[in-house]
């Protein structure tokens, strides 16, 4: 039997050099598993089976997430979650869940693969990123933990603010648009298109 | 490097001349190929001024020459070229392009030089280019017209598209406002203090790279000081504030449903050198705002006259711009003509500035404002009830040496005395229009304002409020009184601040007291008739105003109509100077009012946007979404052949050296057919749907039963929609009792998710299943051909292939090599075939490992040209290739898979309406063409009855041709009317070339028609 | 471009975050009895569209958020969005401003 070669949506990109004059940091963030969670919190045995199963409560405020220890829960929608959880975890954490939801009006589905994400960071992170989507990343909303399904660059994509100082945003991506979302951020992100919006700024000319 | 001759001196009389000019600094650029100077602060326009160039381009019809007439985004005459090779730009404004070191310009519409333009014969034979001229005149032989065409178009028509790619880069950005104010000038900056004060998140934008609009070239105070002191002063505040963000440089080109707002933002053409560091050329902006604030001011309107298009004539305020901002003077000796008391300024402006003014020509009998009595105390000649009637050129109409005036009465021809005064420079002005263009983009309608004489904002239904110059109110401190409460209360109504406000809180201002103004239309000329004195009304397009008589007279009565027949505001300045003036002149022309005649409609953009903006990061190699499957690498660098399938990159063939395309099709197709195939089949739609309703579910959306369906077994199933028609095909697995796995093609992988939900969602809202796609979780790969078996028994795993335990149409989960896997034994080739599933980060190993298990068994790698080709032969469908949206499975002969016994699915209902139940409807049958070397083109038509040229009846047309390798012949699909019922009639397909191909019909599977090859 | 809330999720968006599945309260007529619809309630059920100026009463889908069908109430002059409503709801009294004022019963197959 031959070792298993895994090979994550940006993995040949991991030699490049990433040009110098960037205003943000990019990376893909592959050792994530994920399971697409689907139930209705209108269920308490499901509430009650999910909660047990992952160790931590189902975000129910929408475009929020929730985080304990490696597992972390992203709301999608009003009866969908995506739980990530770090590789190689996903298959025992899947059995437990599916184990505790029982005969629950439920589905717990593998998607590790089906989506890869994209970490932008730093200062300029969120300017960067709303070169691609019309949801307002200055708003007083976007707080760590907040998650969003957006359309970014024209494609479907859900963001999660990890965490400010520095600004750290996780854009989740369909696998297969992950070289394209790559180039379109390496493109808008050079220091020298950067977008300072609102904020202390040099007086224009008069 | 030639002097500088009209640049006024800094500290000549009392006035500010060249504000805004750094003397200090020289910078190089060219016109028409002539090295100049300017100073950084400079347009183009100033700098042309400057060295004494007046004649900047040629007109659009009459090739006239045409100098600068204003200062800005009106400006129709002055449209030159920037830039070269592939950043060559034409129709640039010059008066809003800034000097730069090294910009290169040229002037357009003339050939074979500015001064000596052989178009200019066409001014000679104006009288036979009257409007609607290339209508009337083009319009016979019909054939004819691409022959004029080929020099309509190299005579008219402006400045020429660059012909290199554009090396610079543009992006688009979002921004979420409270208070969104555009326009950068004294009202709009009163009202972004007072929201910003408020609390609101406030944008202020202006076209210009200064901030200020017109505070340096109009009369009045603010807090006693004069106007850029305090513009200044508040610029530097909301710069300072932490929710306020200025930009300059940036123009408002359209205002869209619900406050979104197009802003276009000019980075690098000031300054080409910032675009190294990587910034880009223009950004646009998609801004949503809360509240609009339209502060955009308002633009003067030239008068009408005779030759009123000389070089030298301008507008007055344009004028005393010159001289203030660039200290540069538009002449040696100049006439100001007005109806209103605004240009009294210009007069003041270049007297103190020590420009020798010859008169002040007011066409009002009496005027009384105090601007007038300003300019009489300051020794200015002022004659009244006077007007002028026409201007003297010498140089062929380029440069002006005199104006006639002569008394001057509404509506009467000129009579009296006509005077001839020396002068080279017209300074004129018919009164201001409010800049309504953002205003009426979306819902905003407009009044006429007899008063103003121009029409202003009056109703929207979107929250966009007027202020300032753009609502007709000119009195400075009314102005600010009126932009600062409707700042405080956009910014309320957005924020809901309470912060209370008092009359302190805005400054307070001073202005002259101003007359009222006279309007005039139209100014005769002098002599029995008006030949050979044109009346401009639209410069860019050379609309004179017996144009539009004309227009009138042959029957035009609609605005609309009438800017149609003689392009009246049309192109790039879309009628900013033109479009009251027009209308006056229509009002004695249909002998109706203005408010009657109505307005053309203003679209965006306000001013022309680049390409470049448009597409943003969409270019180059971004220029199209593209997914990859997960060994897509394995795929270039195995020399795949791409074709795009919807967003998808999907190998067509993999041509080896020396193969052509053809070639290594073939190759491909006989290596599944005789040995093995692998095909990277990703893109496959893949659904699971999870419920306790998940059978019935499928039940209704698909024509066939899946109720019945055993675990672990797959069923080929079709999707029609609500009008009976195919939809989407494709085989469903049962993983579980509650658990399926549906299989869609891939073009339908998105939309057929989309549409089980809705079904969910909104007409069975009763049913519990859960439906996620899992398309991109999986690789998928068809090993197909009669060593498909050998090739997965080389693997290690827990997985039986053998016949006996792995029938046609059942899965297995397992593990193959290690990688765990879904496996299906299903066939679109008619060949033995699995399909391998696996997570798609494993999918590209896999992969190797199958071509490495198959190397002794002759695996070769084949793209969806051979998949076409093989499932063609056995005669399988393609949605989308064999139906079109207006096929059902019938037509397909696909009647087995269609369950007669369910009450209902989607579709079945409509495919008894009597349209789809009908007999002799198109039905799909195979073609073999009497020539067997002979390949259809798709789509070719078959015909009831040849003819020698068309009409002929057509009854169907082909949906598939290939070459077969496998039949050694060329074989085809088609629908044909009532096909089935004439296997082996002989068709005709006259073809585009004349050629004509024979085919007779058959039945379509033209290999293995028992399906032996495929229970092996 | 439409600025839209969904109501199932709170979402606010642009249109192009959002799906138009076109007018409302359609009912499909081989839901209740399929073996009993004549050609003319296909044809009606299919084709057959109001096109009002004014008030429009539409699906959406929140293709950008929750993925949820709703129900709006949208004025086809102004593009101003009235109410917004559960998919499954019927349809509020006309012209109410305020979808909760409303007294709305669940019903099934009201949608489409």
């Amino acid at each position: 039997m031959s070792d298993l070669q895994f090979r994550s949506a940006l993995s040949h990109r991991r030699d490049e050099d990433l040009p110098m004059d960037l205003c943000v940091s990019l990376d893909e963030v592959s050792d994530r598993a994920m399971i697409d969670l689907r139930g209705s919190l209108d269920d308490p045995k499901f509430v009650a089976a999910a909660t047990a199963a992952l160790g931590v409560a189902l975000p129910a405020q929408p475009r929020s997430s929730s985080v304990k220890g490696d597992i972390t829960v992203l709301w999608m929608s009003v009866d969908q979650w995506l739980v990530t959880t770090p590789r190689g975890s996903e298959q025992a954490l899947l059995s437990k869940l599916v184990k505790r939801l029982g005969n629950t009006f439920s589905f717990a589905c593998d998607v590790s693969d089906a989506r890869t994400i994209i970490r932008v960071s730093g200062g300029d992170a969120r300017s960067v990123l709303m070169k691609g989507t019309s949801v307002d990343l200055q708003s007083p909303v976007v707080k760590p933990g907040w998650v969003r399904r957006l359309l970014f660059a024209e494609v479907a994509a859900a963001c999660q603010f990890v965490h400010s100082d520095p600004d750290t945003f996780d854009v989740y991506v369909f696998r297969s648009y992950a070289d394209y979302v790559w180039e379109w951020l390496l493109a808008v992100a050079r220091k020298g298109a950067r977008v300072q919006l609102y904020g202390k700024q040099e007086p224009p000319l008069v | 490097m030639s002097g500088q001759p009209y640049r006024l001196p800094a500290n000549v009389g009392s006035g500010t001349t060249g504000r805004i000019l750094d003397r200090s600094r020289r910078i190089a650029f060219s016109f028409d190929g002539k090295s100049l100077s300017g100073h950084p602060g400079d347009t183009v326009a100033s700098a042309l001024f400057a060295n004494g160039i007046r004649l900047v381009g040629r007109s659009f019809k009459y090739h006239r020459p045409r100098g600068v007439i204003g200062s800005g985004a009106d400006e129709p005459n002055a449209l030159i070229s920037v830039g070269e090779s592939g950043r060559h730009e034409p129709n640039q404004r010059a008066t809003q392009v800034e000097l730069y070191d090294g910009l290169v310009s040229k002037s357009q519409n003339n050939w074979p030089n500015l001064k000596f333009d052989i178009g200019q014969i066409n001014s000679k034979f104006s009288r036979l280019i009257p409007a609607g001229f290339y209508y009337k005149t083009f319009m016979w032989p019909q054939s004819a017209w691409m022959f004029y065409e080929h020099f309509i178009r190299n005579a008219a028509g402006l400045g020429t598209a660059a012909s290199e790619p554009d090396p610079d880069t543009y992006e688009h950005m979002h921004a979420t406002c409270d208070v969104l104010v555009v326009g950068g000038g004294v009202a709009g900056l009163a009202a972004a203090q007072s929201a910003a004060a408020a609390g609101a998140r406030v944008m202020v934008v202006d076209e210009c790279a200064r901030l200020g609009g017109l505070a340096d070239s109009s009369s009045g105070l603010i807090e006693s000081s004069p106007q850029t002191e305090w513009v200044q002063s508040t610029v530097s505040t909301l710069a300072a504030a932490e929710n306020v963000h200025l930009m300059t440089r940036t123009i408002a080109a359209g205002h869209y449903h619900h406050n979104w707002c197009l802003l276009l933002e000019r980075v690098t053409d000031h300054d080409p050198s910032l675009a190294i560091q990587g910034a880009p050329r223009h950004r646009l902006w998609k801004v949503r705002a809360n509240q609009i604030v339209m502060a955009t001011g308002a633009l003067e309107r030239p008068l009408t006259f005779a030759n009123n298009d000389r070089p030298g004539v301008l507008l007055a305020s344009a004028a005393r711009i010159y001289v203030n901002r660039y200290g540069v003077s538009p002449g040696r000796r100049g006439v100001v003509f007005t109806n209103n008391d605004d240009a009294y300024q210009t007069a003041l402006d270049l007297t103190r500035a020590g420009v020798p003014l010859a008169r002040v020509v007011d066409v009002r009998t009496d005027p009384r404002g105090e601007l007038v009595e300003e300019a009489r105390a300051a020794g200015i000649e002022v004659v009244t009830g006077m007007a002028v009637t026409n201007v003297d050129t010498v140089a062929a109409g380029a440069k002006i040496q005199s104006v006639k005036v002569a008394p001057y009465k509404a509506g009467s021809r000129i009579g009296g005395r006509e005077e001839r005064i020396e002068c080279d420079f017209v300074a004129v002005s018919g009164g201001w229009n409010p800049a309504v263009h953002l205003y009426c983009h979306t819902s905003g309608k407009v009044k006429f304002d007899e008063d103003l004489q121009s029409f202003k904002p009056d109703r929207s239904f979107d929250q966009i409020t007027p202020v300032g110059a753009a609502n007709g109110t000119y009195d400075l401190d009314g102005l600010i009184s009126e932009a600062s409460n409707t700042g405080a209360a956009v910014a309320k109504k957005a924020v809901g601040s309470k912060v209370k406000r008092s009359k302190s809180d805005r400054p307070l201002a001073s202005s002259p007291k101003a007359g009222k103004l006279e309007p005039v239309w139209f100014v005769p000329a002098t002599g029995a008739l008006n030949e050979g004195n044109k009346h401009f009304v639209d410069f860019q397009n050379d609309v004179t105003a017996a144009d539009l008589e004309l227009a009138a007279r042959e029957g035009y009565r609609s605005v609309e109509h009438i800017k149609r027949y003689t392009t009246l505001g049309m192109a790039t300045d879309q009628g900013k100077t033109s479009n009251i003036n027009a209308l006056g002149v229509l009002t004695g022309a249909l002998q109706s009012a203005i408010p009657q005649i109505g307005t053309t409609t203003f679209r965006p953009p306000y001013t022309p946007i680049s390409f470049g903006a448009i597409a943003g990061t969409n270019a180059g190699n971004r220029f199209l979404v593209v997914r990859r499957t997960p060994p897509y690498e394995w795929h270039c660098e195995n020399r795949a052949d791409f074709e795009p399938i919807g967003q998808w990159r999907r190998p067509y063939c993999y041509p080896k050296p020396g193969d052509s395309r053809h070639d290594a099709i073939n190759r491909e197709i006989l290596s599944v057919r005789n040995e093995v195939g692998l095909l990277d089949a990703s893109t496959l739609g893949k659904i699971e749907l999870k419920g306790p309703d998940a059978a019935k579910l499928l039940d209704r959306v698909y024509t066939n039963t899946f109720s019945t369906l055993k675990v672990g077994k797959g069923r080929y199933g079709l999707m029609l929609n609500e009008e009976g028609f195919l939809m989407d095909d494709g085989v469903t697995v049962r993983l579980a009792d509650d658990h399926f796995l549906m299989h869609t093609t891939s073009g339908g992988a998105d939309r057929i998710a989309g549409w089980l939900e809705e079904w969910l969602q909104t007409e069975w809202s009763d049913l519990k299943v859960y439906v996620t796609p899992v398309t991109e979780q999986w690789a998928q790969f068809a090993i197909a051909g009669p060593n498909a078996r050998n090739v997965l028994e080389n693997l290690d795993g827990d997985i039986d292939f053998s016949a006996d335990s792995f029938e046609f149409m059942s899965m297995k989960v397992g593990r193959l090599t290690g990688y765990p896997v879904r496996a299906f034994r299903i066939s679109f080739s008619g060949e033995l075939s699995y399909e391998i599933a696996t997570p798609s980060n494993f999918g590209h190993s896999l992969w190797l490992a199958l071509l490495e298990a198959g190397e002794n068994h002759g695996i070769q790698a084949y793209g969806t040209e051979a998949l076409h080709v093989l499932r063609a032969e056995k005669g399988f469908i393609v949605v989308g290739d064999e139906s079109d949206g207006t096929v059902t499975p019938l037509d397909l002969g696909l009647g087995w898979a269609v369950s007669k016994k369910k009450d209902d699915y989607i579709g079945k209902r409509s495919l008894e309406r009597a349209y789809l139940a009908a007999p002799k409807r198109k039905q799909l049958v195979g073609l073999l063409t009497q020539d067997p070397q002979e390949v259809l083109p798709d789509g070719a038509y078959a015909v009831a009855e040849l003819k020698d040229k068309p009409p002929m009846e057509m009854i169907g047309q082909v949906t598939s041709a290939y070459w077969s390798p496998t039949v050694g012949r060329s074989i085809a699909m088609a629908l044909i009317k009532d096909g089935r019922n004439r296997l082996g009639d002989v068709v005709d397909f006259p073809l585009d070339n004349g050629k004509v191909v024979k085919a007779t019909i058959v039945d379509p599977v033209f290999y293995d028609k028992e399906g032996a090859k495929q229970n092996v | 471009m439409l600025m839209i809330t969904c109501p199932v999720c709170g979402a606010e968006g642009d249109e192009t975050d959002f799906h138009c599945g076109g007018q409302a309260h359609i009912s499909r007529p081989a839901s209740t009895d399929p073996h009993n619809v004549s050609d003319d309630a296909q044809r009606d059920y299919l084709y057959i569209r109001n096109n009002p100026k004014g008030l429009h009463r539409e699906m959406w889908m929140c293709a950008r958020g929750c993925g949820k069908w709703f129900h709006a109430e949208r004025d086809t002059v102004t593009l101003e969005f009235k109410s917004y409503y559960g998919i499954t709801e019927s349809a509020p009294p006309s012209s109410s401003p305020n979808p909760a004022a409303s007294k709305t019963t669940k019903k099934k197959s009201a949608g489409r």
